[in-house]
């Protein structure tokens, strides 16, 4: 028996256009076929709604009514000034920067960047390279392969330290939204060290972008990456990012994720230890108000015995807005020694946002330590009570409290610059909403 | 003048009245201790004079310098001059202490019309306030309150006393679990801050802590009233006798 799949109109207008407009894509014959089975893949599975287990709380079928044409080639004029402006203060800090305006490399408004062997996926694949298909069954990834215009391709030779951190940049702009499919990789060889900060931010006009990214990590033995993904795209802004990354033996990947006023966001992250005794650290803060939805989800392989796993998710709920975390962690039978620990809290401003949490630890040996553990909790009147006994106006005591909750993950960065940065970010955001 | 006037209180989520026509006056440059057994409702009534808003006050009046402070958010209360030391001080992760102490210190001078403290001056007068006070540099970097042993909290709150200037100071309880070196400190620090324009009511279960702070009054509290008042002589009374009279009398 075979069930006609009914498609949305967002799934009838991706298919339309990617038959009309997909000899626009970059790559040869071979990657025209690479794209066509992704769609095909994509199509069977179509967007993932809350009848797929993973994707329960964020229905992007039922979410996303209007889907745009996806970006392919077209030349959009962004200012450095008004990249500058979009950037905040991440427009100042001393970085590489590799810039992709609409899903393409704009070398214009990058720097160079001599420290590493840089190269971008549009270049790959306008020189005949090919692109090899991300092996999962996860639609949106697919969807991405079938669509992907361009990429950082970072790749840090073994034992290289750069002194400077790159700035990753995706940013939208023009007139008519569009839907851009970025693929980057970042591979750090043996005993390499970098810092890599991913922001992605839309301009005036191009409020209601669409995003779906995909980025691929891989570090070696030894190797030890420090990754943040800034998302700052505005509350019309829809925002799919999937991560999957692989760590070598003895190295240390952390990531930090700030996700502040993203109308539709969803950040999954599927990370595998392939190496013993190696550490990983994914933190972050999700910041919602108005109709905002923020949607976190992990799952840890401890594929390996002897690694150690740390996630901690902090949220901040006002209005109506929602967040979700999902944290998954596997203790595969042979990795013993595994010391896992999760923990996500929210914080709710009001009585109609709603945080969904869902730990779920599958653990198939037996000495390991491993924990989750997730609160959802409203301001602390008692704490209130005591500040304000101490002389300090109830707003000011209610954005103490607020501060007090975010820190806790901000603690997470280690570079003090950095922390400070994305502290103003939170402040900015709560402040806002109390004034 | 502290004036406590027929004052009824009464816990706003379920309505249990637990003050019961207090009547009460501390003249300026006098300390009042009072004294009662558990659920007496000594905490209440400091709570109540802080503004802490899950007590109601069904009826009476609370007038400092002679105007009514009833209507005052906690935060307008300190800046007239009210201070409270917490029993049990919050705990308050992720706001270092430092940072607490300049807030609230500026945020109350704002409010009194006094200039704002900048950054470097305040922290040389936060420095050698905690140390008379025996509070460690460290303990300031720290978060509020966030790992102090009950020691700490009990002289941190000391220090913010000393640091706001207040002019009403209610002690609730601020002997309860400290030892006697810590409760010889904590004591020094509050009886500097007695003075011919501050009032203060030192809230205690035992006598032990009126050894080093000598009230010029004792106020019996036992079931929401106010039963028996006499000099500091009545704190000795009571540490033989109990509270077996008050709690007897109404039950």
């Amino acid at each position: 028996m075979t069930v006609a799949i009914i498609k949305t109109k967002a799934e009838q207008a991706l298919a339309t256009d990617f038959a009309s407009r997909r000899s626009r894509l970059p790559g040869t014959a071979a990657n025209a076929k690479m794209r066509s089975e992704a769609m095909a893949a994509f199509e069977r599975a179509g967007l993932p709604h809350r009848r797929v287990e993973a994707w329960k709380y964020t229905d992007l079928r039922a979410a996303l009514k209007e889907i745009s044409p996806f970006a392919a080639g077209e030349v959009s004029d962004l200012s450095e000034a008004d990249l500058q402006l979009a950037l905040g203060a991440f427009a100042s800090i001393a970085a590489d920067r590799l810039v992709f305006v609409n899903g393409h490399y704009v070398p214009a408004l990058s720097t160079s960047a001599p420290q590493i062997n840089l190269f971008t996926l549009g270049e790959v694949l306008g020189s005949g390279g090919t692109l090899a298909p991300l092996s999962t069954d996860e639609a949106m990834v697919s969807l991405n392969g079938a669509l992907v215009t361009d990429g950082a391709i970072i790749d840090i030779a073994a034992g290289a330290t750069l002194t400077k951190p790159i700035l990753v940049i995706a940013a939208a702009t023009g007139a008519k939204p569009s839907l851009t499919a970025l693929r980057h990789m970042i591979k750090l060889g043996a005993g390499a060290a970098a810092t890599v900060i991913e922001v992605h931010v839309a301009l005036d006009g191009a409020l209601a972008s669409q995003s779906n990214s995909v980025l691929e990590i891989s570090t070696g033995d030894k190797a030890r990456l420090t990754h943040f993904l800034i998302g700052l795209e505005g509350p019309a802004a829809t925002h799919i990012q999937t991560i999957a990354a692989t760590i070598g033996a003895d190295a240390t990947l952390n990531s930090f994720q700030l996700t502040v006023g993203t109308g539709l966001a969803r950040n999954q992250a599927f990370v595998r230890f392939a190496g013993e005794r190696s550490k990983l650290d994914i933190s972050g803060l999700m910041l919602a108000r108005g109709r905002e939805h923020i949607d976190t989800t992990l799952v840890i392989d401890h594929a390996v015995p002897h690694c150690e796993s740390r996630e901690l998710f902090k949220t901040v709920l006002d209005d109506t807005a929602r967040a979700v975390f999902q944290g998954k962690v596997i203790v595969r039978p042979d990795a013993q020694k595994t010391d896992g620990k999760q923990m996500a809290k929210a914080l709710m401003l009001s009585e109609a946002c709603e945080f969904d949490s869902k730990p779920e630890l599958e653990i198939y040996a037996d000495d390991v330590v491993c924990g989750h553990g997730a609160t959802v909790a409203e301001i602390d009147p008692a704490m209130m009570f005591y500040l304000r006994s101490r002389g300090i106006p109830e707003d000011q005591a209610r954005a103490m409290l607020i501060e007090s909750f975010v820190g806790e993950a901000l603690d997470k960065i280690d570079d003090e610059g950095l922390r400070e940065l994305l502290s103003g970010i939170a402040r900015d955001w709560l402040s806002k909403g109390h004034a | 003048m502290l004036e406590i006037k027929n004052l009824h209180a009464k816990i706003a989520e379920n309505g249990t009245e637990i003050l019961k026509g207090i009547t009460l006056t501390v003249p300026k440059g006098e300390v009042h201790a009072i004294m009662g057994p558990n659920g007496s409702g000594k905490s209440t009534l400091a709570y109540v004079l802080a503004g802490r808003s899950d007590y109601e006050v069904t009826s009476g009046d609370i007038l400092w310098n002679g105007e009514s402070i009833l209507e005052l958010s906690p935060d307008e209360r300190a800046a007239a001059g009210v201070f409270l030391a917490f029993q049990y001080p919050m705990e308050i992760p992720g706001v270092s202490t430092m940072t607490f102490l300049r807030t609230s210190v500026n945020a109350t001078r704002k409010k009194r019309g006094q200039k704002e403290y900048s950054t470097p001056e305040f922290m040389k007068i936060a420095r050698a306030a905690a140390l008379h006070l025996g509070v460690k540099d460290d303990m300031l970097k720290r978060a509020l309150n966030v790992g102090f042993s009950g020691g700490e909290k009990k002289r941190m709150e000391v220090l913010q006393m000393a640091l706001l200037e207040p002019t009403l100071c209610v002690l609730d309880e601020t002997d309860s679990g400290l030892d006697i070196d810590a409760i010889k400190i904590v004591s020094e620090g509050a009886n500097k801050l007695r003075g011919p324009d501050k009032a203060m009511l030192v809230i205690t279960h035992y006598q032990r802590l009126l050894n080093y702070i000598t009230p010029d009054k004792v106020h019996v509290l036992a079931h929401g009233r106010i039963h028996k008042t006499g000099g500091k002589e009545l704190a000795l009374e009571l540490e033989k006798t109990g509270y077996a009279e008050f709690t007897g009398k109404a039950a």
